[in-house]
């Protein structure tokens, strides 16, 4: 047969509307799958360059011991741009011999490799980019250390023997987020001066940072070949600011999972209609038998029309796929201030394959069948029906799918619960459907003539019925997951920043401030945390064992993670805070008199620590002996203030304790700081404003992917509903123009048809909540790590929805079985 | 082309059902031969074999010096391509093509250059060029029939097999497609069988086959 005729027949059928859908179908399916993942990978790319303001670099290497050489030479050998930093802290002096302690960042001339440093002249006022880094001989202060040792810009301030010249007051830096451990006031210095200071001593606590930044791939190599263990730690994104990191994963689980889902709706519906298609076309080749066409030309015809129709598709679909995403980047172009960087070609080479691999799995096999129609049903309409086995296009379905899951998602994992879940649904779905079925015939009996012919109808096809239950169950099942995933990782993020989370917080307050403070923070601020004790001080030894010792037994010295000899901040509470969980032993009551402490879980989970220990503790150079009466889980991205250790109040009641307390302060009045820190000048303020700000950013916008990814999943989804509609479509003509043609009336179809969807829709919109409430309790419990609920307003709204979705696309696409006449029906219906 | 004892037997829910059952039959080049019987006779079952459509359980048909007993269906529809024209009781056009296009289908499954020529040729000798751009939904059932037989004849048949012709039109269209199926049979010289309950047009043939209970009387 040649390709003439081939294009003719595709063309011919193309005409009669036959492909439409198809086409349609592949299409969407294609654009689905180009959009979210051209979208995805840039945003990714443009998240994570983002994110990498919070490290100032794309990576780094942190130690407390100084980066060797050989590092920066690896690094330079793999083209990678470098900078360097040192952290300690210090005092600082200035000739009237008031002091501070700071927080020393010394950095190199390249520094920061990513996001930007902001710079004034006037404390307290929005500052300016700079490209620069402090001068040799000069250093930049915080904005609050001004007030706190009374000087102004050039004046010179003391850091061990080395005296420098107060240049710039800096107001940001990208890193500064990076801890919030190190959190005295900055004092930015040039890493050249360090060594005039002479503070660098043995022993002293610095921490040495590598940064590092280029290309991805020579990242992860030189990761490979650098021995880091066990005393460098390498450092992304998700190590060093796990409330971004843990939002960046989720958001792209939930990414991946929406455009996974795409594919498998859009799979669905090109399945659905390459059925119908090659259904509607059984006359067609036996005719076609009979005139001469051999079954090799019939297959080579159906697979040249499937490829034509494939291709095109994936063109269209590249093309629109395309298209869309240039809209969501201009839609969201306020909101990413970053450039968005090129799309690897990835996108494109996903979204072709998809079209392929869909037509081939989904929409091949259905045409394969079609060769072996027997020319005899032309004459002998009850011969040569429809093929009899089909398995082999349920193989290939889900070969397909399985494929082009895994590929998609990279994740066998997600995956895997993604088809458990669809698998487990189907079951479930399929049951519910014949019971559903079965107990709307025995209601129909009672219901008047529409209802009637509405539940007879149903019941008769009840095969037919039960599969389209499914699919339409199936199609909604997709959609709640995906919203009910959407709301509670939303909820989840906003619980973890609240809005109003206080963003500044004040340490050092002396217990004689205390009363004065508090009034002046309740007369000037609106939200205000407990004022909450602090004390230092540090682990001597585990039931009399020395916590030296002890350490090395539990978990060898150099490991990384807190130090059990290290010096803490301590506290004391009555009562356990509201965001902390005792996961064992118990909280001691009010009045407790016993020497007892709580700690952290996952710190005593290190350091080998439980219930029932005795940890001697040095606080002020006194011994105290407490029994660990409790370990707690808390929420660390919280911004509350937080404490590894907690004892209870009798313990340290007499001891000389300074006060913390944090609370809210808008942008806009930032120079209230300046008149509490001139009030208060011995205590400590750290703002965390900042970090919030660009956390929330961060997730605000992963929020509108997140959402994007939900409409194109949703129209993929009404695609299927409009496929699986038309594949009943005939049947149902049919049917109907006989009722009529014995004397039913237009109302009566009408009112049927109406019934008919309105039941089909609330059946499938029951198994939907069914397989998704399960689907999302595994998903969130496994995948997301959130905890488990159930969805009470799902009951109501799910069958809802789905009665009127169903009705909405099944009115539309019968609206020719109401309006044709039944005659043309009957006689279109021959042929 | 020649059938020899040939008996198709189908497996039913009751066991098995003979429908046919050792029929012979010669029909020489050029003869018009009618097939006649009650409904269930088994004359459909025997015009689908003879025309190659269908395998018999046992027997040889011979159509035109093939064997197609003993050909597969790859090569049974090069044959039916080459050799058969079909005309059906329901007519058996394509909805999504034109009535032109109908006609084309047979030479351009055989890949002849002048397909739409000689499609427009035979639309003017059925009386249907001034339609030939109309699909099959625009046109009545005499016009369809018209077309059908048009189709039929365009791949130059060496027997044209009729199934029921006219038996989905009323007596005077029936009467101008019986008159136009024997003009160009015998215009092109095409054996003809044609299965019917039409006594006049049984009439018409050169020699009655009567089936009952698959055998002939």
């Amino acid at each position: 047969m040649k390709l003439a005729f081939v294009l003719r027949m595709a063309w011919r059928d193309w005409r009669s509307g036959e492909l439409g859908l198809l086409l349609i179908a592949l299409t969407v399916a294609v654009a689905t799958v180009t959009s979210i993942s051209l979208f995805v990978d840039r945003l990714q790319q443009a998240l994570v360059s983002e994110s990498a303001d919070f490290l100032a670099a794309d990576r780094r290497i942190s130690s407390t011991r100084a980066i060797p050489d050989g590092f920066r030479e690896e690094a330079a050998a793999r083209g990678l741009r470098q900078a360097d930093t040192m952290s300690f802290p210090s005092m600082v002096f200035v000739r009237d011999d008031t002091s501070q302690l700071v927080s020393v960042k010394a950095v190199s001339e390249q520094y920061p490799l990513r996001g930007v440093v902001r710079v004034t002249d006037e404390p307290f006022t929005a500052g300016e980019v700079t490209s620069d880094v402090p001068a040799r001989g000069q250093v930049w202060l915080d904005a609050r250390l001004f007030p706190a040792l009374g000087i102004a810009l050039g004046d010179e301030v003391e850091v061990g023997v080395a005296r420098f010249k107060v240049s710039k007051v800096v107001v940001q830096e990208p890193d500064r987020g990076g801890s919030m451990y190190d959190l005295g006031p900055r004092l930015l210095m040039n890493l050249a001066d360090v060594p005039s200071t002479e503070v660098v001593q043995p022993g002293s606590r610095i921490v040495y940072r590598l940064l590092l930044s280029g290309d991805a791939a020579a990242l992860e190599d030189l990761k490979g070949v650098l021995p880091l263990e066990p005393n460098y730690r390498w450092q992304g994104i998700r190590e060093s600011s796990p409330a971004i990191g843990d939002a960046l994963s989720r958001a792209e689980s939930f990414l991946l999972l929406g455009g996974l889902l795409g594919v498998l709706l859009a799979g669905v519906a090109v399945a659905l209609s390459a059925h119908r298609y090659a259904r509607r076309h059984y006359d067609h080749v036996g005719i076609l038998k009979t005139l001469g066409a051999t079954p090799t030309q019939i297959m080579y015809a159906y697979v040249a029309i499937l490829l034509v129709i494939g291709v095109s598709a994936v063109v269209l679909g590249l093309l629109i796929g395309a298209a869309l995403h240039v809209l969501i980047v201009l839609a969201l172009q306020s909101i990413i201030p970053v450039a968005l960087p090129m799309p690897s070609m990835r996108p494109v080479f996903l979204g072709a394959a998809t079209g392929l691999i869909c037509a081939l799995a989904f929409a091949l096999p259905p045409l394969l069948h079609l060769k072996n129609i027997s020319p005899m049903r032309v004459i002998r309409r009850d011969l040569g029906g429809a093929p009899r086995s089909q398995y082999m296009s349920y193989v290939a379905a889900l070969g397909g799918s399985l494929g082009l899951l895994i590929w998609y998602s990279g994740s066998l994992w997600l995956t895997a619960w993604t088809l458990v879940g669809t698998a487990a649904a189907l079951l479930i779905f399929g049951a519910l459907a014949k019971v559903l079925l079965r107990g709307g015939r025995v209601v129909g009996m009672q219901a008047g003539s529409g209802w009637r012919l509405a539940l007879a109808g149903l019941q008769r096809r009840s095969g037919e019925n039960t599969a389209q239950i499914l699919i339409f169950g199936l199609a909604i099942m997709l959609l709640l997951i995906l919203f009910l995933l959407r709301s509670s990782l939303l909820e989840e993020w906003r619980n973890e920043l609240p809005d109003n989370a206080p963003n500044h917080f004040i340490l050092n307050i002396v217990p004689e401030e205390v009363d004065a403070l508090t009034d002046m923070l309740e007369e000037s601020t609106e939200r205000r945390g407990d004022v909450v004790p602090m004390i230092r001080g540090r682990v001597l030894a585990v039931n009399g064992i020395g916590s030296r010792t002890w350490e090395q037994q539990h978990r060898g010295v150099d490991a990384p993670g807190p130090s059990l000899r290290s010096e803490r901040n301590l506290t004391w509470a009555a009562d356990l805070a509201e965001d902390n969980t005792v996961v064992d032993g118990s909280w001691w009551p009010a009045d407790e008199t016993r020497a007892l402490v709580s700690l952290e879980d996952e710190y005593a989970a290190e350091l080998g620590l439980s219930v029932g220990d005795t940890l001697s503790f040095d606080i002020a150079g006194r011994m105290v002996d407490v029994e660990v009466a409790s370990l707690r889980s808390l929420d660390w991205e919280s911004m509350r203030p937080n404490f590894f250790i907690i004892f209870s109040p009798a313990v340290l009641a007499d001891f000389p304790a300074t006060f913390m307390t944090s609370f809210y302060l808008p942008t806009d009045q930032k120079r209230f700081l300046n008149m509490l820190l001139s009030n208060f000048p011995t205590i400590t303020v750290i703002e965390v404003d900042a970090i919030i700000a660009q956390v929330q950013r961060i997730i605000d916008r992963v929020t509108q992917v997140v959402e994007l990814v939900l409409a194109l999943v949703v129209a993929s989804g009404c695609l299927v509903l409009i496929a699986s509609i038309q594949a009943s479509r005939d049947a149902r003509m049919g049917e109907h123009a006989l009722v009529r043609t014995l004397g039913g009336s237009r109302g009566l179809i009408r009112g049927s048809l109406l019934a008919e969807f309105g039941i089909l829709g609330i059946f499938a919109g029951v198994v939907a909540v069914v397989g998704a409430e399960i689907t999302v309790a595994i998903l969130q419990v496994q995948v997301f790590e959130l905890s488990f609920a159930l969805h009470p307003w799902l009951w109501v709204v799910g069958p809802l929805f789905g009665c009127v979705l169903i009705l909405l696309v099944g009115m539309f696409g019968t609206r020719a079985i109401v309006s044709t006449p039944p005659w043309a029906v009957l006689r279109e219906s021959e042929i | 082309m020649r059938a020899e004892q040939i008996a198709k037997v189908v497996p039913t829910a009751e066991g098995e059902l003979a429908i046919l059952a050792g029929i012979d039959l010669e029909i020489n080049a050029g003869e018009s031969v009618a097939v006649v019987g009650a409904s269930g006779s088994g004359k459909t079952t025997l015009l689908g074999i003879l025309a190659g459509l269908d395998q018999p359980t046992s027997g040889r048909v011979l159509l035109a010096d093939h064997q197609l007993t003993s050909l597969d269906e790859e090569e049974r529809a090069r044959v039916r391509g080459e050799h058969v024209g079909f005309v059906f009781q329901t007519f058996q056009l394509l909805g999504s093509l034109t009535a032109l296009e109908n006609v084309m289908l047979p030479g351009e499954l055989r890949g002849d250059a002048n397909a739409e020529k000689d499609a427009l040729e035979l639309l003017e000798k059925v009386g249907l060029s001034e339609r030939s751009r109309h699909y099959p939904r625009q046109l009545s059932g005499g016009e369809q029939q018209r077309v059908a037989v048009a189709r039929a004849f365009a791949s130059r048949p060496t027997v044209l097999f009729a199934d029921e012709p006219t038996g989905n039109l009323d007596t005077a269209t029936g009467q101008r497609i019986i008159e136009l199926l024997f003009d160009l049979n015998k215009e092109f010289a095409t054996t003809l069988v044609l299965v019917t309950h039409d006594d006049r047009l049984a009439q018409r043939c050169d020699r009655i086959v009567e089936i009952e209970a698959g055998r002939i009387v």
